[in-house]
């Protein structure tokens, strides 16, 4: 048991290990760099080349790739090469804020998906399992930023419920905060909830097709007992993968949202250093994104593995 | 547009008075109250400002790589950040003169080398120091010598800068500079007290001090400091909070379900609809941003031929691009980069315009087989491809073979731009005609992107500068502007109009010369009505 937590935690590491070369290769290869980016129309070769001695750009990949690593396992992650501000300070409130948010949504797009996954499994072939269905397979079908604006046109500007900006800053109070939030929040949750409530309902129908579940109700157990009882464990670990993912996309995948709100989240802070070709932000918060995909995933999988006995031997 | 939209809009544009609004507005049908109140948004009556509430403006321009430091200002958001709470040496008054601000007033000796500076008395910093002479040189000083500053290549003109005294400052020129108080107003330039250093603390002698640390990329917060500000009427809010909110539609939204008061850089497509809606104000300032043009590098093949320039100048269509790609709110170009609100504008050149017969001629006599393959990308501007392929159609018409080859946007500054010959490029508006000029088509400037270097022109740039007699600078700006239409390859088409969007209880917004929301000064000068 031990030792199958400690290989899913080692070959963690490997993958972000992997995944920050790949992070440092693509934007080693983005044309155009930071100089250029930084001192726009102002970059004649004399300053070009007196920016790429400052922040060390003139040294070869590879040696910039070992210092950037061996600090960044230390948990430092240097200075941003446009304004020589210390990233793990601009980060933190950036990451919170993405931690929030996603914590935000997932407290609201977990029990609704799971439960009605569960629900719709119960009542299979009956409306409610179709409506379900319908209204989470048509939610996740619209592109993010346009039911964003969608959100924004009837809640904010016509109905003026919400506010369409939901910048939160250091003074706002948490009720301000859920308030203000609120509306990217459940644009996330639309987004993600058909995934886990499909997932959950098919799992757990899988799971009624067994011989043990015929003798349940063989038994003359009611349907709602033997899917909580005797069903819903065994289906667990499929639903437990997919919980994760779709929180890691929570973290990771909620650019958009950014964007149409005006959130002020990690996401953002990587499209302006990627713009800026500020390789040390697009490296740190691509590690930040591979780390919660990476702990996501090996947190779901030893849970999978300790809620099914037939998992804890690996055959 | 109907007739109450033009009526509108030339309001706005304050072309007609008062009293002519009024009738052509009853004229058509339009009720009185309805019709003053669109005055009073567009700033012709109640001009007594009120203090109090909370100014909140949404703008693009803005990152969280942003700085307070001066030397790292490009774009609106640290711009209005910095007016908030600082002040320049020299502002610019709405139709784009210079004059005093810290700098209250200055003197120049013949051939425009020698310059001495009055610094304004009684003026405080929000730490309670006074500002004096000093204070000046050490803000001017930041931008010169080992530094990356925008500012430096502008300020490298000046040979030696000292204190006279507590209150006055003499520059002198390495060559003589008529339009130097101009340079000295580039907003990089605020000032700040002697040897200050700590930039998320700005310290100033604006209308308001921060309140609080400043989020870069997310919000900055200011109150209105104590013991009062020292220009009259301006500084009227309580306290002003700048969002910076990249997209437009999120900005719109804001603006319209009432969270901000003001934005910047509304939508062109869109802003139609604003203007009709009644809790709003749009504002429009005709002209005066960004030059869009396709250049061609005179010393390449086959840009050689002049023919052939002149033929790709009679071959755009302006008017139908303006309409297309920008609704309507921009001017056709002139084949040269001042604006009609520069004080050196040719006003007696004729407007080019679409021509396909005179284009075809030139093209016949130009006689060139070789490709002409013009370069363009959304890295250049936003609808720099939608351009070129309108442009692409009317040169069609006039036989004119034009290619029009999309490159990648990633690097276009670095890889395309300069070196290529014939491809998209824009350019912001410069406050002088010299710095307009010299810059673009100067022969020692890196960005002489047409690579014209007429011996006659630079002759006359030296000339026009050192000039303090107006009459004379004037004649010989606008015989620079009809050299460069005539003979470079720089197809000057579209200055887009700057358009911001304000709720209707902000008083006192004009359209101004030099940037949009009133030079980005609008914290200082508006009110609530």
């Amino acid at each position: 048991m031990l030792r199958l937590i400690v290989t899913r935690v080692v070959l963690g590491l490997l993958t972000l290990l992997g995944v920050s070369l790949l992070i440092f290769a693509a934007t080693e290869v983005l044309p155009g760099d930071v100089a250029t980016a930084v001192l726009g129309q102002g970059a004649t070769p004399e300053t070009v080349a007196e920016f790429r001695k400052e922040v060390g750009l003139d040294r070869p990949p590879l040696e910039r790739y070992w210092d950037w690593l061996s600090h960044a396992v230390r948990g430092d992650f240097g200075k941003a090469l446009t304004n020589k501000r210390d990233i793990n300070k601009t980060m933190a409130p950036k990451l919170s804020n993405t931690l929030f948010l996603a914590l935000y949504a997932a407290l609201i797009a977990v029990p609704l998906a799971v439960g009605l996954g569960i629900l719709a499994a119960i009542k299979e072939g009956k409306w409610l399992d179709k409506a379900a269905n319908i209204l989470s397979l048509g939610a996740i079908s619209m592109p993010e930023f346009f039911l964003g604006q969608l959100f924004i046109f009837i809640l904010a500007v016509k109905l003026r419920w919400f506010p369409s900006l939901a910048t939160v800053f250091n003074s706002m109070h948490l009720d301000e905060k859920l308030y203000v939030v609120f509306m990217p929040a459940v644009c996330l949750t639309l987004l993600v909830t058909a995934h886990m409530l499909r997932m959950t309902r098919s799992s757990v129908l899988a799971i009624m097709s067994q011989p043990y579940i015929e003798m349940a109700f063989l038994k003359g157990l009611s349907r709602a007992r033997v899917i909580f009882v005797h069903a819903l464990p065994n289906a667990a670990a499929p639903i437990i993968t997919v919980v994760a993912l779709n929180l890691a996309y929570l973290i990771v995948g909620v650019v958009v949202i950014e964007n149409v709100f005006v959130y002020p989240g990690v996401g953002q802070y990587m499209v302006d250093g990627v713009s800026k070709r500020d390789l040390p932000v697009v490296q740190a918060c691509g590690l930040v994104f591979a780390a919660a995909f990476v702990i996501l995933n090996t947190v779901a999988d030893v849970l999978s593995i300790l809620v099914n006995p037939r998992l804890r031997k690996p055959r | 547009m109907n007739r109450w939209d033009e009526l509108q809009l030339a309001a706005f544009e304050g072309k007609i008075g008062r009293r002519d609004f009024m009738r052509r507005a009853a004229a058509l049908g339009i009720s009185t109250t309805l019709a003053s109140g669109l005055l009073a948004s567009a700033g012709y009556a109640d001009d007594t400002p009120k203090k109090g509430g909370t100014l909140k403006l949404g703008m693009e321009g803005g990152s969280p790589s942003d700085s307070l430091d001066p030397r790292t200002y490009a774009d609106s958001v640290m711009i209005a950040a910095s007016l908030a709470a600082c002040n320049c040496l020299v502002e610019f008054s709405s139709d784009g003169k210079p004059t005093g601000e810290l700098f209250e007033s200055w003197d120049v000796k013949p051939g425009a080398k020698e310059w001495v500076f009055n610094v304004r008395k009684d003026v405080t910093f929000s730490n309670g120091k006074t500002l004096d002479a000093d204070d000046c040189i050490y803000s001017i000083q930041i931008h010169r010598g080992e530094t990356k500053s925008p500012a430096k290549g502008i300020l490298e003109q000046i040979s030696e800068i000292k204190a006279l005294n507590k209150n006055q400052v003499a520059i002198t020129l390495a060559d003589g500079n008529a339009d130097f108080p101009v340079i000295l107003g580039d907003y990089h330039i605020v000032v700040v007290p002697k040897d200050f250093t700590d930039w998320d603390h700005l310290v100033g002698t604006g209308a308001y001090e921060l309140d609080g640390d400043p989020e870069y990329g997310v919000r900055l917060a200011y109150k209105r400091r104590e013991g009062g500000y020292w220009k009259p009427n301006r500084g009227n809010f309580d306290a002003i909070e700048i969002r910076n909110i990249q997209d437009v539609a999120a900005r719109t939204a804001a603006l319209q379900s009432g969270e901000i008061d003001g934005c910047n850089r509304l939508d062109a497509r869109t802003v139609k609809k604003l203007m009709g809606d009644s809790n709003l104000n749009v504002v429009r300032t005709k002209g005066t941003g960004n030059r869009f043009c396709f250049v061609t590098r005179v010393t390449d093949d086959p840009y050689t031929n002049k023919d052939l320039r002149t033929a790709l100048k009679y071959a755009i269509d302006r008017e139908k691009i303006i309409e297309q790609v920008y609704s309507g709110f921009a001017i056709p170009g002139n084949d040269h980069n001042l604006d009609p609100l520069n004080p050196f504008y040719n006003t007696a050149m004729p407007q080019r315009k679409y021509d396909p017969d005179k284009a075809a001629f030139y093209f016949k006599k130009a006689g060139v087989s070789a490709p002409i393959e013009l370069q363009t990308s959304e890295g250049a501007w936003g609808s720099a491809v939608d351009c070129a392929q309108l442009y692409q159609e009317s040169a069609k018409k006039a036989g004119i073979p034009l290619q029009v080859k999309k490159v990648s946007g990633d690097g276009y500054w670095d890889n395309v731009w300069l070196k290529v010959p014939f491809c998209a490029v824009y350019w912001g508006r410069r406050m002088s005609a010299d710095q307009a000029f010299t810059q673009v088509f100067g022969e020692k400037s890196d960005w002489n992107d047409t690579n014209w270097k007429v011996p006659e022109f630079q002759k006359l740039l030296v000339q026009a500068r050192a000039e303090t007699d107006e009459a004379k600078r004037k004649e010989m700006y606008w015989k620079c502007q009809e050299m460069i239409a005539d003979d470079d390859g720089f197809i000057c088409f579209a200055i887009t109009d700057y358009l911001d969007g304000y709720s209707k209880k902000v008083a006192g917004v004009h359209p101004h010369g030099r940037y949009d929301m009133d030079d980005n000064r609008v914290a200082e000068k508006a009110w609530f009505a």
